[in-house]
């Protein structure tokens, strides 16, 4: 209903979006350089900003920017222990950001009706699609929940700290979980019926308001992509 | 609920799916932050099963008591091989994740999922799933270490990780984890008894 309201330079498949993630799993892995990494990480801040999503590309790309500088001085300045704990945080960290930004942009961008219909087209099995969609649903409702357990233990006296942790722990253990896994399953039950009652259970092929097609600009995007990639290896073989 | 139409041939219904998919969504954030501080660090990376086994037993045990129904534990596992993968961890993370979860998913079905015993032996069997990694590491050190350099680590980092690898590690790591998640799913057999059986949450 509100898909197309909102005119956006590029809309993609949701097909094309694996694929594109896919592809920069690959590309993060056949990385031969952090420049590589760094025009990597641009590309993909140019995609959300594309996607409608330039604010939390911006950020990203900033952020990269600084941990990049912060690198290349770690590098060459740094020596003994200090440098070996920051060489494997920091490898660790180059390796899955970009990762990790695409895959913000893609499920930010991407409307579970729109999900679960691109994967029906695909044939998906849906005891799979079921959950993982939920499941990518579900993620930021945790955050959610954890500031308001938060706010509940500082009421009853409870620190939700690590030391209160250490001084507590199976209070803390029990303020942590119980509410967090009731609310989980209360919300377990909640979406089951909303999903039963809006027909999930259908066995026809799903139809979707929006129109799940590929289009240029997922052929070129996914070119893009590609390409790079296969520079990646290329650039990784000559040096 | 009890009547409700099944999905497709096979005995999931949908509100088994949606719980599987937000409890996956917890497990996996726990398994995260059990196992970040870990992960970062040479000395410390090969204790991260253990961290991460340490956090989610409860949330496992609640799913197997909700849902107890074939498969639902192998779409745990496979969910969890899929999103360690896009974010781009190394492959043998995830198809340890995608194998104990089909194992730990015919460990627990031999209780018919209501044997408590069972239970935690089959959450222990998938807290091994992120020791696959290492066990590689282990089998085969020269590959291993190629694969994660291609992977963006820094030699370094492997060189750390080298001195930190007497030969009796493997053993530690994978009684340790073994330990721990036994730990864990203790604390998780209490707590649901004392917690959430009362409410009637596990019915």
């Amino acid at each position: 209903m509100m898909g197309q309201n909102q005119i956006l330079p590029l809309w993609l498949d949701p097909r094309t979006k694996i694929l594109l993630l896919l592809l920069c799993v690959l590309s993060a892995m056949a990385a031969p350089s952090l420049q590589y990494e760094f025009l990597l990480v641009a590309g993909i801040g140019i995609l959300g900003i594309l996607c409608g999503k330039w604010k939390y590309a911006l950020k990203g790309i900033v952020f990269y920017a600084m941990v990049y500088l912060f690198t290349v001085w770690a590098m060459n300045s740094m020596t003994g222990t200090l440098r070996n704990m920051f060489v494997a945080f920091l490898g660790l960290f180059h390796k899955v950001f970009p990762c990790g930004m695409l895959s913000g942009i893609v499920i930010s961008t991407t409307k579970v009706s729109e999900f679960l219909s691109a994967m029906n087209h695909i044939h998906a099995p849906k005891k799979l699609i079921i959950p993982l969609a939920v499941m990518l649903r579900y993620i930021p409702t945790i955050g959610e929940d954890w500031r308001y357990i938060k706010d509940a233990m500082r009421m009853r006296d409870v620190s939700p700290s690590f030391q209160g942790f250490i001084t507590n722990p199976g209070i803390t253990i029990d303020c942590v979980y119980v509410p967090l896994m009731m609310a989980a399953s209360k919300a377990a039950d909640e979406l089951s019926v909303a999903a039963v009652t809006r027909g999930i259970e259908n066995p026809n092929p799903r139809t979707c308001l929006i129109q799940i097609r590929l289009g240029a600009g997922d052929a070129f995007t996914t070119l893009c992509f590609a390409a790079f990639f296969l520079a990646g290896m290329y650039l990784k073989e000559a040096g | 609920m009890n009547n409700q139409p099944k999905l497709e041939c096979n005995g999931l219904t949908v509100k088994d799916l949606v719980t599987t998919g937000i409890f996956s969504a917890i497990f996996f954030i726990f398994t995260m932050f059990g196992g970040v501080f870990f992960a970062v660090n040479p000395v410390l990376t090969f204790y991260m099963p253990m961290g991460s086994a340490l956090l989610c037993g409860p949330i496992y045990l609640l799913l197997v008591a909700k849902v107890h129904k074939r498969w639902s534990i192998t779409i745990l596992g496979v969910i969890m091989g899929i999103v360690w993968f896009v974010t781009g961890m190394h492959w043998a993370f995830s198809l340890g994740y995608i194998s104990m979860g089909i194992i730990a998913d015919m460990t627990a079905g031999f209780g018919h999922y209501k044997c408590k015993k069972l239970n935690m032996l089959s959450y222990m069997l998938i807290s091994l799933g992120g020791i696959f990694t290492y066990l590689i590491f282990f089998i085969d050190p020269e590959g291993w270490a190629g694969a994660m350099l291609k992977n963006g680590t820094e030699q370094s980092y492997i060189d750390a990780m080298h001195t930190a690898s007497p030969s009796w590690l493997p053993i530690v790591m994978i009684v340790g984890t073994l330990f721990v998640a036994a730990f864990s799913a203790w604390v998780g057999g209490n707590m649901l008894r004392k917690q959430f059986e009362k409410a009637g949450i596990t019915v």
